[in-house]
């Protein structure tokens, strides 16, 4: 039980974005997706079955707005999380640049498959504006959670510029 | 749902995968019926408390910006009272002055003070009457309460006023009773006082003194003061006088100059 406590916690972090994060973190619209970086994360992580039930898990609290659209968000993040963990333990995803390229590769799919489902009169100008912009600016945001994970950007380094 | 992977323990992970497969399934043929009350649980459970602290947050903000209005309006309102307020004054001060009359022979001209000059005492005042309205050097300044002073510099938009509390000014008076006369004039060390009184003569504390229009400057019968105190020394040919002013000096607002009739 203990063990499920990170995960609820993200949850609550999923939802606390959904309610006033991303208005804030939005950039002429531009979200993070926040919930697709989390279930990467966890695929990236942790086992594939943990990776598939927190995607499913996370497709539920994104949803809660949408509750007609439960189930198919719920497959579609669990989707997510199976992809992203089988992309894991194929390929090589070690250094920072592969890690990146597997986040946006990651979100670029999750946008693309919503896209699809939700489809709008102009799929390409929408995919251009919405789906690729969010791949790349939730991609930044992970560049930099990695420089820290990793201590190339510390809290020591950036109060010494100052 | 160990329970349900003790039952197929080869495949352990397929089935975690066929039951998230299985439950989507079933909230999507289902949605209808489930969504609807998972949607709560979920709401309740995961958005409640920060929609809550969201709402918190909005209605802060909403009440800063209405505060920040309603000081606006606080400080218009202020300014707006104490316009009003000034203006009551006003008003008080001019319906005094309806009644006021000058006295015979003269006509008034109303002027208002644009500075006041002295450092412990006011000693001279600016009008914003000048040669333009007929304003000349030694012309009488009363307002509703008495005596004020006189003319003594006069510009083209300007005149200046000296007062009586100017040491340097000499007003002829006479006690208003028995109309013996003595000149006031202002000490820094005493304040007003009405000098060469005979020590004989029949003057008491609340006496009336009024100009006695000897000196040629000043009409007579211009109210200048009452007696405050009076000292009989003897052998000596004057009494010590002391002179309450009619009017307040420190609080001078309209003035009148005296125009003689012609």
């Amino acid at each position: 039980m203990i063990k499920l406590i990170p995960y609820i916690l993200y949850l609550w972090l999923v939802a606390m974005y959904q309610v006033f994060l991303k208005d804030i973190t939005s950039i002429y619209g531009v979200t993070i997706n926040l919930p697709v970086l989390l279930v990467l994360g966890v695929a990236f992580y942790k086992s594939e079955v943990i990776a598939c039930w927190f995607g499913f898990f996370v497709g539920l609290v994104v949803s809660a707005v949408v509750p007609q659209l439960m189930g198919w968000n719920m497959l579609i993040f669990a989707s997510v999380a199976f992809l992203a963990f089988h992309v894991v333990i194929r390929l090589n995803i070690e250094s920072l640049y592969a890690r990146l390229l597997f986040i946006l590769g990651g979100v670029l799919l999750y946008n693309i498959i919503i896209l699809l489902l939700y489809r709008s009169d102009s799929i390409i100008y929408s995919f251009l504006t919405k789906s690729l912009t969010s791949a790349i600016y939730t991609t930044i945001i992970a560049w930099f959670f990695f420089l820290f994970k990793d201590r190339r950007i510390t809290l020591q380094k950036f109060r010494s510029i100052f | 749902m160990n329970w349900i992977s003790s039952l197929f323990p080869k495949n352990r992970r397929m089935v975690h995968l066929v039951t998230i497969v299985i439950l989507s399934f079933i909230l999507i043929v289902g949605h209808n019926v489930i969504n609807p009350y998972l949607d709560q649980v979920v709401l309740s459970v995961f958005y409640y408390p920060f929609a809550k602290v969201k709402n918190s947050f909005v209605e802060l903000r909403a009440v800063a910006s209405k505060n920040e209005i309603l000081r606006q309006k606080l400080v218009y309102a202020s300014v707006t009272i104490s316009k009003y307020e000034e203006a009551s004054r006003e008003n008080k001060r001019l319906r005094s002055v309806l009644g006021f009359k000058p006295p015979f022979g003269y006509s008034l001209l109303p002027a208002e003070i644009i500075s006041i000059g002295g450092e412990h005492i006011p000693v001279s005042a600016v009008l914003n009457k000048g040669a333009d309205d007929s304003v000349f050097v030694e012309q009488p300044v009363i307002n509703q309460q008495g005596l004020i002073g006189k003319i003594s510099m006069v510009s083209k938009d300007f005149a200046t006023v000296q007062l009586l509390t100017d040491p340097s000014n000499r007003v002829a008076a006479r006690l208003a009773v028995s109309r013996e006369m003595g000149i006031i004039k202002y000490t820094l060390a005493k304040g007003m006082i009405l000098d060469n009184f005979p020590n004989n003569g029949h003057i008491s504390v609340g006496d009336t003194i009024l100009s006695s229009g000897l000196g040629g400057v000043y009409p007579s019968g211009l109210f200048i003061g009452t007696v405050k105190e009076v000292n009989h020394p003897e052998y000596e040919p004057f009494c010590k006088v002391k002179v309450e002013p009619a009017a307040n000096f420190h609080a001078l607002d309209e003035l009148f100059v005296l125009k003689k009739e012609k």
